[in-house]
């Protein structure tokens, strides 16, 4: 009895034993497709998955302009998603109505500000590559908040930005933290700084194709002379754009059969292939205005490329496709400094850096006409004939919505079911989203 | 009593006084503690007029005169063994020890792991035994223990069959994580037993299953509630809500006994006429009016629209009213209101439902058996729904020597359940549609074809075709359960005070959830049309013909292995000491996979390849999906109890947990919960055993810490990966992060404090439990809303600490006790108060935070009616009436310019969503073979948010709605509190705005309305048949029972739904009446 009790209590004390010294590893268990980042190849995951689900706002804008129509062939569902949009119905807009988004932005910058603080904990990867990581974690911080301001502020050439409500910055990976709303100056200031160290760290001059999206090292410049000319800070803009013509000019010649569209992203002129309309909007951007279409001379290769007859009197268009990625492109940077240039009331010079963009869009004996038309502009004439060539050149690339803004803010009108509506100058503003509103109060007082 | 008997025996010594005599003397001691005498034993002698006793005193001695042809004495006290004493001749001084009576001497507390003889019991534990006549016929475990146990609320969300009942043991301890209590089976927890929180309230409708709904409550033999820290202690973290321990039934010593029992049950319809919907009469008026009106929302849609534009008629309306219709127009909408159907009855139906258990049990010294097989069926009052089950269960111990015992169980059971499909307007589940559809709409025309009804759907244009009959004939929703439990138990006696004990349960559960839409259903058109893309410049679906059709597959296991090892010994009949320590491990995993397919066809059972145009597209599209879990547990525990006299009676616990969580912060791995508590049994003090009245008094109390950890927050960042590509033709893996990380995270800690009285009076007559409790919890561990700018919506914070404050009184009676007749009453009541007592409210919320009120506390804005353009007004702090837009002070957006802070202060506290007091009312009444049970719970005091009646700014005229937006204000009905329906204008933009984008509207203090009920949830009438009717046929016993369920409810004003527990929810199914027939045949 006593020999079997003590075999009893050896055995369950080994067993015991066993269990406590086995019960670390028993307890190690990692989780099936889980992960916290460490290496460079984690955090580059985490700011890929940025990448991919970078907001689509600013091709939805499309919506709110005067590139497309909604018409009794627009379906159901899309008159039902997007027709308040469309109608600029922005008090009691119908409950099925798209919205544009908003944590989407700040989740990206999260991301950007979590790279930058974590920079010098990453594992595993050669000082370059995190360099460059970083780098174009500064680009989506500032590229984010460029983007919201312009969407939810006030356009900075039509306000005192130094006083005017901007939006909330993020400069810090915190979910703690109440951010209230920034002016539209300070916003402005941080993107130009967020550009400035994002030139720092950028190395790389050109992804290979299918890797593109990603921010370059020219890149930087497109943002910076994008924000100079939303800023109106026309030599700025000018230096800047010309630096990009420079280190990046390439354009596709539509005058060649075979050239490729120059938001392809697979195209030459293409900077940045990032942002693209979303796949819900396929059908609704279908119906070009007529307006639209008639911006278009005759001789512009552009007008076929990009669209194409549906009846006698629309079109419909063809420049969306599967392949249409992008955020930045040569030809803005030689609109934008065309645009300086005549802004600075440097005439020639603004003809001149039109030139290559329009050899190349134009049929050559369009080309001559177009040319001396523009020789005998004015000043004013010739700003307003850079504005519609920059709607003819990024027609549907999500452009018009802020250029409009930014300059004339014209008083568009859409008609539907008999009822005409107009854009005021107050809706080329929006509102913060009802959700953001709730969930952070501080936003909206200013 | 006693002195009646007294008396009685006095006159029977007088009378006998004549004959020969001798004189007994003796001492009757206490078997239970040693050297102390038992006080007011009966001491008694012969039979009949012969008869003569007495009773013994302070001392325990006796004296007793007797006739010499006396042999024997009978010694009795209650709740003792009664002894028969052989007088020897010669020998008139005895000496007698009582023992306690075997049922009570057995009575021992089952905890899961050690079974405590009551008499140390320091724990707050309830325990119930299942049987028809104590919880009626009830189809899950689950619903058995409704206000049968003070201090335990259960709350029915939904009536649909098989629904799981939610259970709170003592209130709310906890706000994130689990509410749940633990189920044990037989020793070992059971997995999957959340009910996940119904988010959105259409989610409702999902079909869910609890692994407990696998047991058949034949199966069980009692249910015992542990409540407080010194029972749920060695639990360790996952008994923080409390722990309910199911022992089930075991075969007893003797020949094999045979069960058969059946329950048919009937549940006629139920009745929406509480709903108090509109008629088509008032429906079509609605909708002229609103024709003529300025409300433009959804002007379109009702049927009195769409004849008008059907007929071009529309603006001749507007115009020139009902005069200046043509007379077509005039005629089909009148046809309208002839209509009238009765949604009521075609949508609901009256159901016959059974149950069968058979069983065989019995067994010898060296073995016991049971073995049980069940099946039972429901079929739900809405049409389509449906649940059954069948279960078996073999149970078998064994003892192979005098050291080894070992037991094997196996549990195995198969589930189905049949339902609708939802969509995500609700339309297809007939409870809401009923609400919804419009009393002038046919589902069938003369000929019997399908009408389509084109006023559901959120969409204004072209809607896909829905009718619910042909809905629920091509769509179906089942879900098959199968599960099985294995527990094998093995104990060794090693020494007269060592034993070794060991368990090993093991749990699996599957599931296949499919679904299906056939070709012609409304849900299939809705896919098709939500897959429309243009490809190749052709707008077309991208989903072939066909239907469609989902299955998953779900599979889930645990295995749970615990060692024990205890030590008990009684020293010298004076101490008792009681040592127990031990360690688990357990391991869970589960894994999912999810397939879909189109252009099925049900018959052929054939698929047809969907080509999608983009990969993009394509990923909306998810085919097959799968997903993987795995986790850990290791835990150590150990109790100890220390009992002297078995008065006096110390206990401890304490249990280390660690889990393998990932991301978890090291230093939170392992978490010491413990308790330490006592007993005092004063009855058995020598003052108070003098107190004949008195048959129990004893004292508990105790102290512990419960915790709680949430598993899926991180202090780090963790992501998940996933492939995608960004630019087409290139895949990439990328990271994806959506959960927020917590650095900060720290267990969530409750300390429990319980002191519980037990009392029993008059011969254990009138038996009362009192327990108070106060469980303060700190660190709570809840879901935080984000401002948005942080990237992400909400995070898991420790945001406050509450308390729980209650009482709980079980008073159970024995009214009348004669020979045939016996009436009994049990009351128990639980009463809990919740306070928040400290609130970090989020800086960026707008709705107050809950310091100084309960947990539950639901807040609204003040209203003071509508003002005369019938917009809301709200009566501000200072008493002043507003508009919205002072109240808010909105600024051209709609938005509310007040600091967070401002916001929250403008709403007032209405009151808690939990009842003040819960409990049952049971009565027993017993008359010969007749047993005759009523049972009643109730929950009292509590408030409700309800949805509002319609919302002014989006009515939907399109659907039906109850009375109230008759009483809606209007230019010529301004004498209401009913807002307009409300029109967009320059001066009220920003008031309007307001409302239709702002959740404001339903957060008037129109929609909280009180709650409290009574519902007699049970009348069961059983009979025992005499047994000379079938001795012959070799049958033991048999009864019969006749029961009603739901018959009747009692409660405040709740006008306008169907029950007070789905008020908050129209998408719940009502909650039925049943009768049940019930046989019971035992051979």
């Amino acid at each position: 009895m006593r020999t079997k009790h003590f075999i009893f209590s050896a055995l369950f004390g080994c067993t015991f034993a066993v269990v406590l010294s086995s019960c670390d590893s028993f307890l190690d268990i990692t989780p099936t497709g889980r992960v916290i980042a460490s290496t460079g190849e984690e955090y580059r995951d985490m700011l890929t998955n940025e990448y991919k689900s970078f907001s689509k706002d600013r091709y939805m804008t499309t919506i709110r302009t005067d590139e497309l129509r909604l018409t009794g062939q627009t379906s159901s569902d899309d008159r039902d998603s997007y027709l308040d949009l469309w109608l600029w119905k922005d008090e009691n807009p119908s409950p099925t109505t798209t919205y544009f988004s908003w944590r989407n932005y700040y989740h990206s910058i999260y991301i950007a500000n979590y790279i930058i603080e974590h920079q010098d904990e990453i594992k595993d990867a050669a000082v370059k590559d995190v360099r460059q990581l970083v780098g174009e974690a500064y680009m989506m911080r500032a590229y984010n908040h460029f983007l919201l301001v312009n969407l939810y502020a006030e356009p900075y050439t039509h306000c005192t930005p130094a006083t005017t409500r901007g939006v909330p910055m993020m400069l810090e990976a915190n979910v703690n933290a109440i951010p209230p709303s920034s002016s539209v100056e300070a916003v402005y200031q941080q993107v130009l700084a967020d550009i400035s160290a994002a030139a720092d760290y950028l190395n790389v001059a050109q992804w290979p194709e299918g890797k593109n999206y990603r921010f370059t090292t020219v890149s930087a410049d497109a943002l910076r002379a994008r924000t100079y000319l939303y800023m109106g800070r026309w030599q700025d803009a000018l230096t800047v754009a010309e630096r990009v013509i420079a280190a990046h000019g390439e354009l596709e010649d539509l005058n060649v059969a075979t050239s490729l569209l120059p938001d392809n992203f697979k195209s030459a002129e293409n900077i940045v292939a990032l942002e693209q309309f979303s796949s819900n909007m396929s059908t609704v951007i279908n119906f070009p205005s007529t307006d639209f279409i008639n911006k278009y001379r005759t001789g512009d290769q552009r007008k076929s490329k990009y669209f194409k007859k549906a009846t006698s009197t629309t079109y419909s268009l063809i420049k969306k496709d599967e392949n249409s990625y992008c955020s930045f492109r040569s030809a803005e940077a030689y609109l934008t400094a065309a645009e300086a240039a005549a802004q600075l009331n440097d005439l020639p010079k603004a003809i001149n850096l039109l030139k290559p963009l329009m050899q190349k869009r134009l049929n050559s004996s369009a080309y001559g006409t177009t040319l001396t038309l523009m020789e005998s502009m004015t000043q004013a004439e010739l700003l307003e004939e850079i504005y519609d060539e920059r709607a003819r050149e990024l027609a549907f690339e999500g452009h018009r919505w802020y250029d409009l803004r930014r300059t004339t803010q014209p008083a568009l009108t859409h008609t539907f079911a008999g009822e005409t509506y107009t854009l005021t100058p107050e809706k080329y503003t929006m509102r913060f989203p009802t959700e953001a509103v709730e969930s952070n109060p501080e936003i909206e007082r200013w | 009593m006693g002195k009646l008997k007294l008396i009685f025996f006095a006159l029977l010594v007088s009378l006998t006084a004549v004959a020969q005599e001798r004189t007994i003397t003796g001492t009757i001691m206490d078997g239970e503690i040693a050297n102390e005498p038992l006080i007011g034993a009966t001491v008694s002698a012969g039979v009949g007029t012969m008869r003569k006793g007495t009773v013994t005193d302070y001392d325990g001695h006796f004296t007793l005169k007797v006739s010499a042809d006396i042999t024997a004495l009978t010694v009795s006290y209650m709740g003792y063994e009664s002894k028969v004493v052989n007088l020897k001749a010669g020998t008139n001084n005895y000496t007698v020890t009582l023992m306690p009576d075997s049922k009570s001497m057995n009575e021992v507390v089952v905890t899961g792991y050690q079974n405590i003889d009551r008499r140390k019991l320091t724990a707050a534990v309830s325990r119930l035994d299942i049987s028809d006549e104590a919880v009626g016929a009830v189809k899950n475990i689950d619903q058995a223990l409704s206000g049968q146990i003070a201090g335990l609320s259960t709350v029915t969300a939904s009536g649909a069959p098989g629904a799981p009942v939610k259970i709170r043991i003592r209130g709310t301890a906890s706000i994130n994580g689990v509410q749940e209590p633990l189920w044990v089976l037989d020793g070992i927890p059971m997995e999957g037993n959340e009910i996940p929180a119904v988010d959105n309230l259409n989610d409702i409708d999902d079909i869910y299953q609890t692994s407990i709904a696998g047991l058949s409550p034949s199966d069980i033999d009692n249910i015992t509630v542990l409540k407080d820290a010194a029972a749920t202690a060695i639990y360790g973290a996952r008994a923080a809500n409390g722990v309910i321990v199911i022992t089930t039934k075991k075969g007893k010593e003797g020949r094999p006994v045979v069960n058969f029992s059946t329950k048919l049950t009937y549940n006629p319809k139920a009745d929406i006429s509480r709903l108090n919907l509109l008629n088509a009469d008032e429906k079509v008026d609605l909708e002229l009016d609103l024709l003529s009106s300025d409300y433009t929302y959804r002007q379109n849609k009702g049927d009195v629209a769409i004849i008008l534009n059907d007929l071009g008629e529309t603006a001749a309306y507007k115009a020139g009213g009902w005069d200046a219709l043509s007379a077509t127009a005039q005629q089909r909408i009148n046809h309208l209101r002839t209509i009238n159907t009765d949604w009521n009855d075609i949508l609901f139906r009256d159901v016959f439902n059974q149950e069968y258990n058979a069983s065989v049990s019995g067994g010898s010294e060296r073995a016991h058996y049971y073995a049980s097989a069940g099946y039972y069926n429901e079929q739900g009052t809405v049409i389509g729904v449906e649940n059954n089950r069948f279960n078996v269960t073999l149970k078998t111990d064994f003892q192979i020597n005098k050291m080894l015992k070992i037991g094997v169980s196996l549990f195995a059971n198969q589930r189905k359940q049949s339902s609708y499909m939802t969509d995500t307007g609700g339309f297809t589940n007939p409870v809401f549609y009923s609400r919804r559809a419009n009393p002038y709409f046919e589902p069938y025309d003369s000929e019997g074809a399908y009408n389509y009804d084109h006023n559901v759907q959120g969409r204004e244009s072209e809607v896909p075709d829905f009718n619910i009959y042909e809905e629920s004939l091509n769509t179906s929703k089942e879900r098959t359960d199968r599960s099985v439990v294995a527990i094998f138990d093995a104990e060794l006696k090693l020494h007269k005070y060592l034993k070794l004990t060991t368990q090993f349960g093991y749990q699996y559960d599957n599931y296949q959830a499919s679904r299906y839409a056939g070709q012609n259903s409304y849900a299939m058109r809705k896919a098709k049309e939500y897959a429309t893309y243009t490809v190749n410049g052709v707008k077309q679906t991208i989903l072939p013909d066909g239907g469609m059709t989902k299955k998953s597959d779900s599979n889930a296991n645990q295995w749970t292995w615990k060692a024990m090892l205890e030590w008990a010994r009684r020293i010298q009949d004076i101490h008792d000491v009681e040592v127990m320590a031990g360690t688990e491990v357990r391991h869970t995993e589960s894994e999912a996979l999810t397939s879909t397919a189109y252009g099925y066809d049900n018959h052929t059972l054939t698929t047809q390849p969907v080509i999608f145009p983009s990969e993009d597209i394509a990923r909306s599209y998810p085919l097959h999906e799968e997903s993987h879990l795995e986790n850990a547990f290791v835990s150590w525990f150990a109790t100890g109890s220390y009992t002297l006299l078995y008065r006096y009676t110390l206990g401890g616990s304490i249990r280390f947990d660690g889990s393998d969580v990932f991301g978890v912060a090291k230093q939170y791995r392992y978490l010491p919960l413990y308790s330490v508590s006592g007993l005092w049994r004063a009855k058995e003090e020598k003052w108070l055993r003098r107190v004949k009245w008195l048959d129990e008094l004893s004292l508990r109390a105790s102290y512990g810490i419960q915790g709680n950890i949430d598993k899926n927050t991180s202090p780090y960042l963790i992501g998940t990966f996933k492939r995608y590509s960004i630019l087409p033709g290139y895949v990439e893996t990328v990271i994806v992060t959506e959960t927020a990380p917590n650095p900060d995270l720290r267990w969530e800690k409750t300390r429990n404090v319980n002191v519980g009285l037990n009392l029993a009076f008059l011969h254990n007559r009138i038996r009362l439990g009192v327990d108070y409790y106060y469980r303060k919890s700190t660190d709570l561990i809840s879901s935080r809303k984000l401002p948005l700018e942080t990237g992400f919506a909400s995070t898991t914070v420790n945001w406050a600490s509450m308390q729980n404050e209650g009482w709980e009184v079980a008073l159970n009676t024995l009214n009348v006790k004669t020979a045939d007749f016996s009436w009994s009453t049990s009351v128990n009541l639980g009463f809990n108060t919740n306070k928040v007592l400290n609130e970090t409210v989020a800086e960026n919320s707008t709705y107050p935070g809950r310091e100084g009120y309960p947990v539950g506390a639901l807040f609204a804005y003040e209203t003071a009616g509508v003002d005369s353009e019938g917009y809301p007004l709200f009566r501000a702090k200072d008493g002043s009436v507003q508009t919205a837009a002072e109240f808010f002070q909105l600024n051209k957006f709609g938005a509310s310019t007040l600091t967070a802070e401002e916001q929250r202060n403008l709403y007032t506290y209405m009151g808690s969503e939990d009842p003040a007091c819960s409990g049952g009312l049971i009565n027993n009444f017993e008359y010969k073979n007749w047993q005759l049970g009523v049972n009643f719970i109730f929950n009292l005091g509590m408030k409700v948010r309800v949805q509002p009646s319609y919302s002014p700014t989006y009515y939907d005229r399109g659907l039906n709605t109850n009375h109230d937006i008759l009483n809606r204000w209007t230019p010529s009905n301004t004498a209401t509190d009913q807002p307009a329906l409300l029109v967009n204008s320059v001066a009220r933009g920003s008031e309007y705005t307001h409302f239709s984008e702002y959740n404001t509207y339903s957060m008037l203090d129109t929609w909280v309305k009180s709650c409290s009920y009574w519902r007699l949830q049970s009348v069961r009438l059983g009979y025992k048949l005499p047994k000379e009717w079938f001795q012959r046929l070799g049958v033991s016993s048999a009864s019969v029972s006749l029961e009603g369920r739901n018959l009747l409810v009692l409660a405040t004003d709740y006008h306008n739904f169907l029950d007070p527990e789905t008020m908050g929810n129209p998408y719940a199914q009502p909650i039925t009446k049943s009768f049940i027939f019930g046989f019971n045949l035992n051979f």
